[in-house]
């Protein structure tokens, strides 16, 4: 029996993606401390809004800890003020909304991270951060009572590798 | 008087056995030989097992074979005509789940061809054998209450299998594309396993993993962790069993047992 060979780490090339991932998981981070202080959601609602702002953090210090000393730690404003605009204000499905299009942004980002990440570690991290960002895009989907079709298509484009970084 | 003495006896009788022994070591006519064993009387040739390797397109025929699995499944589902009433919404969930598996099957093996393997058109046999027909069994067991139910409890660890297994190929494939290409994919399954998660627990109480205070076990949740889990997932259906349990079935992603190598055929 022939085994595919072992996990490969990143390469230097892969650190910088994996940085600029770092960013903008940091902005996401961002984003749902900012919607969780937001006095039109409920107990729960607020619960799970701080259990995402969780997610995206433990996802970025994942990705530090992969890159090391090329990670920033601070949050990508690019991504940042793309959505800010949109987390603010008393309709929670409006927010609600703009987190599912923020989840489906990174989660195509992600996905285009796969594809260029050298390395089968950071590849599998990142795979690893990617599944979970699709089904937190679908509860939102729901939750805003979106369409099935809304629910499991990811049409968003991918933000570009350097950029806000 | 005794014409040998003990000594004699000894010595001649430890001859006599030595000679016994070698002889019975000796080649003998009409036996035939076994390379691996040096024994007495016709031995069956040691037959190995083919040298299999672990290659991308094994990998992906494997991802085919599970979107086969979750198609049959669907579709055993909707035969059985359990989704009416409060269950009519989640056979239309059903329906274009399945039909998302087709297109990911025809996916896989477009990229199987391009790779110059042959596509794979059938579920995984042994998930069959040991997952998804027990549990058939147990969900249209005549004394289920809720069969319904138990199927999209299924549905929703399969759904939860495809997106492991996808997310678990990616550092054992070798090209970065199909990383992609898989991860695409595995994307598609994990929304599915959250759209099934929230009609099995609705709400944003759905949402993120809790515990059921009545039974003290964990409910099940869209978001079930920070990170993609490969972790063995837990299904429990069918009837009540006489001791007042359910059976429980626990799935794992394929592994070197259940691969779909070249070898591996559609009977």
């Amino acid at each position: 029996m022939t085994l595919p060979s072992t996990v490969t780490p990143p390469t230097k090339a892969d650190r910088e993606l994996l940085a600029f991932a770092n960013s903008a998981e940091f902005a996401a981070r961002d984003l749902y401390a900012a919607a969780a202080a937001l006095p039109a959601f409920s107990d729960d609602e607020k619960t799970m809004l701080v259990g995402f702002h969780d997610h995206h953090r433990a996802a970025g210090q994942a990705l530090a800890g992969m890159v090391g000393s090329l990670a920033t730690n601070v949050r990508s404003d690019e991504v940042y003020n793309a959505f800010r605009g949109r987390v603010m204000g008393s309709d929670k499905n409006a927010v609600l909304d703009a987190l599912r299009d923020l989840e489906n942004t990174l989660a195509s980002t992600h996905l285009s991270l796969v594809g260029a990440l050298e390395g089968s570690e950071g590849a599998a991290l990142v795979a690893s951060i990617l599944n979970i960002q699709a089904r937190q895009s679908a509860a939102l989907g729901l939750l805003v009572g979106r369409s099935l079709d809304d629910v499991l298509v990811n049409a968003a484009e991918p933000l570009a590798p350097g950029a806000g970084s | 008087m005794n014409r040998f003495s003990r000594r004699d006896v000894l010595r001649f009788g430890g001859v006599g056995a030595a000679g016994v022994l070698l002889a019975a070591c000796g080649k003998q006519a009409g036996v035939e030989e076994s390379k691996n064993v040096k024994a007495v009387g016709v031995m069956p040739e040691a037959e190995g097992l083919p040298n299999v390797e672990v290659t991308d397109i094994v990998l992906l025929r494997t991802a085919a074979s599970l979107e086969y699995n979750a198609i049959d499944t669907y579709e055993a589902a909707l035969g059985l005509g359990v989704f009416t009433g409060a269950f009519a919404a989640a056979g239309e969930i059903a329906k274009r789940l399945r039909d998302d598996h087709r297109g990911h099957a025809d996916a896989i093996n477009g990229l199987i061809t391009t790779l110059g393997g042959k596509p794979f058109t059938c579920g995984n046999p042994r998930v069959n054998e040991i997952y998804i027909s027990p549990a058939l069994a147990l969900i249209t067991d005549a004394d289920n209450e809720n069969p319904a139910l138990d199927v999209v409890v299924l549905a929703h660890a399969l759904e939860n299998l495809a997106a492991q297994t996808y997310q678990g190929v990616v550092t054992l494939l070798s090209d970065k594309a199909l990383r992609k290409a898989a991860m695409g994919i595995g994307q598609d399954e994990a929304r599915h396993a959250a759209v099934l998660a929230q009609a099995l627990n609705p709400g944003v109480a759905g949402v993120l993993p809790s515990i059921d205070e009545a039974t003290g076990k964990p409910r099940v949740a869209a978001v079930p962790a920070a990170f993609g889990p490969l972790t063995p997932i837990p299904v429990t259906v069918g009837p009540v069993n006489a001791d007042g349990t359910r059976s429980s079935l626990i799935l794992e992603t394929p592994s070197l047992n259940s691969l779909a190598y070249d070898n591996v055929t559609c009977a």
